[in-house]
């Protein structure tokens, strides 16, 4: 199993990352957004795996934090569907342009 | 043989991202968010941790697209086909993250791994030994001893506490 390089596993989640932040970046509707974080998290998941594994002894510290980035990207989700519901029901709107009612 | 299923996963993965963000229908998007998260778990496998490939199945794959969808189906006719998917920083937002993109794949590129492909040195054990192995991960949790016990019961707070709050704020006003 060791016959890809780590550098490929790096470059893989690097465009995984760039393609999630592209969808956060330009999106309008809220649950789309959500989706390109979800994508941003399993990038950095991918990555804590890859030096993990490769760094040899210490590999097990890399599956601990992957499982803490999975439980806070759960909660994350559930949060954030929550507030989108909400912000739907006061608005009509999840339109994460026109929600702009906390500006300054 | 095994590195050419890598990589056959790792397209999968990369074409179904860009059709989470291209899509305009949202329902398609989360399907092809998780055909995403399968093929993740997927390389997960490839990088020996079968137990968070099956976590990553169980979670993304089963509950937060799930959740997603529900999020979809209650916030219907709220974008229709007139109304455009994408705001009017889609040239500012694709130069950053095509820069992004390129920063850090230079960067990896220019980089010197010393132990790439080289798990196995003097006094190491060899990765077979200590990845693949479950068993390892639990105690790694729960006991003191090694240091992820506070962090781990901190985090079962925080999913509790996020959850209450979540119900809380989806509910409706008791007016």
């Amino acid at each position: 199993m060791n016959a890809v390089p780590i550098v490929h596993f790096l470059y893989l989640a690097a465009i995984l990352f760039s393609i999630g932040l592209f969808g956060v970046l330009t999106r309008k509707n809220a649950l789309s957004v959500l989706m390109g974080v979800e994508l941003m998290l399993n990038a950095v998941n991918i990555n804590f795996l890859a030096f993990g594994k490769y760094w040899g002894s210490a590999s097990l510290p890399g599956q601990v934090f992957v499982v803490f980035v999975i439980t806070i990207a759960a909660a994350e989700a559930a949060v954030a569907l929550a507030i989108v519901i909400s912000i739907y029901r006061q608005w009509r709107n999840v339109n994460v342009d026109e929600i702009h009612a906390l500006r300054g | 043989m095994t590195a050419a299923v890598f990589y056959v996963l790792a397209a999968l993965v990369v074409l179904s991202a860009l059709m989470v963000v291209a899509l305009k229908n949202l329902f398609h998007c989360a399907l092809f968010l998780a055909v995403a998260m399968f093929g993740v778990s997927g390389v997960f496998l490839f990088l020996g941790s079968e137990f968070l490939a099956a976590v990553q199945v169980l979670i993304y794959v089963g509950a937060v697209t799930i959740l997603v969808i529900f999020g979809i189906m209650l916030t219907r006719n709220v974008m229709d086909e007139k109304t455009p998917a994408r705001n009017s920083q889609v040239g500012l937002s694709l130069l950053v993250a095509a820069s992004f993109l390129l920063v850090t794949l230079f960067a990896v590129a220019q980089s010197v791994f010393q132990w790439t492909n080289q798990p196995t040195g003097p006094g190491v054990p060899p990765p077979s030994a200590i990845m693949n192995d479950v068993y390892a991960l639990g105690p790694a949790l729960i006991l003191p001893s090694n240091g992820f016990a506070f962090a781990f019961e901190f985090v079962s707070i925080l999913l509790l506490s996020a959850l209450v709050g979540a119900i809380v704020i989806a509910r409706k006003d008791p007016s």
